[in-house]
């Protein structure tokens, strides 16, 4: 309960100090709270972008598709190479190489190939959203016990059913892991996409706002795109504590 | 002899790769003008590598600045914020928070405030590394053995004694970690800034080819940053094996 109230007084004390320095430095470069609110309520009442809506919803779009993707495309070659050792052992090193690449560095490549429209948010969002999935897939494999499959076996266990009633639940708690930091990257993938260069979504609305120095609806977008991230996240964790609850 | 055969298998499916991609080009089912045929790429990388190069290094500069902020920065925090538990109970949760959120979102308003050149892409790449080193090395504190402190404390030893012999070394492993991770964070950090509003660095020559339409340019120079990347991280990962034997 105190912590709660410490953890309260400190944001009061952040946001004060926020507001206080943004009056006295400059108003337009610092945007107080203050002045955040109302750009907030001019965007939900539709009055700052009548069209808003849509940007939202496009953004979630491609987050869905390429979220979508990256787990098909994920589960799919991290099983393939999970369950074929000799294929593992040779294309994991591979992979685990390309996710040391800050990511970024494919972006351009992927505007070249998609042009500025929805599919290269999409196939960046899939890019960052794949390689946590694929990976994890990989070290559940690993992790299952292989006495437990030695033991099933010997009783007659078939090949699927060794899947299905061993390996799965065993490697569920890293699966879904990583299926939760494949989403939060996919956000994160599709949102920077639109920063960088599009022609609708928030994160091109972002972009507008702060290019015509409209820097109160700027931070108000902030917000909201946060109020996005924190509800997708939210969803995620919520499904992953029922999973938990099932594998257990 | 294993190894060298999994080394053979990775070179061959990668030859195989190219191979294929040169063909498919060549029979025109790829248009050069997106995807250039490796042929191509190579020539271009004998044209922009200099260039490419010198960008690299001034690219590296500022992430290496960064990444010595966020170092000093994380490791401080993380052992301040990690040894102190009402004030781990405060903050922990801003923290997480604060490396949850896309830091894209942040990213116009660094520009606005630092304008561009050097000291944008230095900030931006600090909070970017910060977050994931202070959140390692404070998880690192947490699970320090209570045991050897109440010893070394019931043998006299002050705070200072307690911190150098007992928790420094029970920490070093998360700060090594951390230091992995933050090279990545950092260099991704910078790459965006250039990419979003850069005049110089690696990220504006990517963006700036892509805008360009030099696919075969912007193809080599992504997988020379890819690769130079790779060897960095495969850099501190020798050095970490090295320090690991050191600390026994």
């Amino acid at each position: 309960m105190r912590v709660l109230a410490w953890r309260a007084g400190l944001l009061a004390l952040l946001l004060l100090g926020w507001e206080v320095g943004a009056r006295q430095l400059n108003p337009l470069l610092y945007v107080p709270p203050s002045a955040v609110l109302p750009a907030l309520g001019r965007i939900l009442g539709l009055e700052a972008w009548p069209e808003f809506p849509e940007h939202l919803a496009l953004t979630v779009r491609e987050i869905l598709l390429a979220y979508l993707l990256a787990v098909s495309t994920g589960l799919g070659l991290g099983f393939l190479l999970g369950l074929r050792a000799r294929l593992g052992a040779v294309y994991e090193p591979i992979l685990a190489a390309l996710y040391a690449v800050p990511s970024v560095v494919w972006y351009p490549s992927l505007m070249l190939f998609f042009g500025l429209g929805p599919s290269s948010k999409v196939a960046f969002g899939f890019l960052l959203g794949f390689f946590p999935v694929v990976l994890a897939v990989l070290a559940g494999i690993r992790q299952v016990d292989r006495h437990l499959l030695t033991v099933a076996a010997s009783m007659g266990a078939r090949p699927r059913e060794l899947f299905v009633k061993v390996v799965l639940p065993a490697m569920s708690a890293t699966l879904i892991s990583g299926l939760r930091a494949g989403l939060a990257l996919t956000v994160v993938g599709v949102i920077v996409g639109e920063v960088l260069g599009a022609k609708a979504g928030l994160g091109y609305l972002i972009n507008y706002a702060y290019g015509l120095l409209r820097t109160p609806e700027y931070v108000a977008l902030v917000v909201i795109t946060l109020a996005l991230v924190m509800a997708i996240d939210g969803l995620a964790a919520a499904v992953e504590a029922r999973s938990r609850r099932w594998s257990a | 002899m294993e190894r060298l055969k999994i080394g053979g298998a990775q070179a061959l499916s990668l030859a195989v790769l190219l191979a294929a991609w040169e063909g498919a080009v060549r029979a025109g089912l790829a248009d050069p003008l997106f995807v250039p045929a490796p042929s191509a790429v190579a020539a271009a990388l004998l044209g922009i590598g200099p260039e490419a190069l010198r960008l690299f290094w001034e690219t590296l500069a500022k992430t290496l600045l960064a990444y010595g902020l966020a170092i000093g920065l994380g490791v401080g925090c993380g052992l301040v914020i990690g040894s102190l538990r009402h004030l781990y109970d405060v903050v922990n949760p801003y923290l997480v928070a604060g490396y949850a959120i896309p830091k894209i979102l942040l990213l116009p308003w660094i520009v606005l405030i630092f304008g561009i050149g050097v000291t944008p892409a230095v900030v931006y790449a600090t909070l970017h590394g910060f977050f994931p080193i202070a959140l390692l090395v404070i998880g690192g504190v947490r699970d320090v053995d209570r045991t050897p402190i109440l010893v070394a404390r019931s043998m006299g030893a002050t705070t200072w004694q307690v911190y150098r012999k007992v928790i420094l070394p029970a920490v070093l492993p998360s700060v090594l970690a951390g230091m992995r991770l933050g090279i990545i964070f950092c260099l991704l950090g910078v790459l965006l800034v250039e990419m979003f509003a850069g005049v110089r660095g690696m990220g504006h020559l990517l963006g700036g080819l892509a805008n360009a339409f030099q696919a075969a340019e912007l193809f080599a120079a992504t997988a020379l940053v890819s690769a130079l990347s790779i060897g960095i991280v495969v850099g501190l990962e020798a050095l970490n094996r090295r320090l690991g034997r050191w600390r026994g």
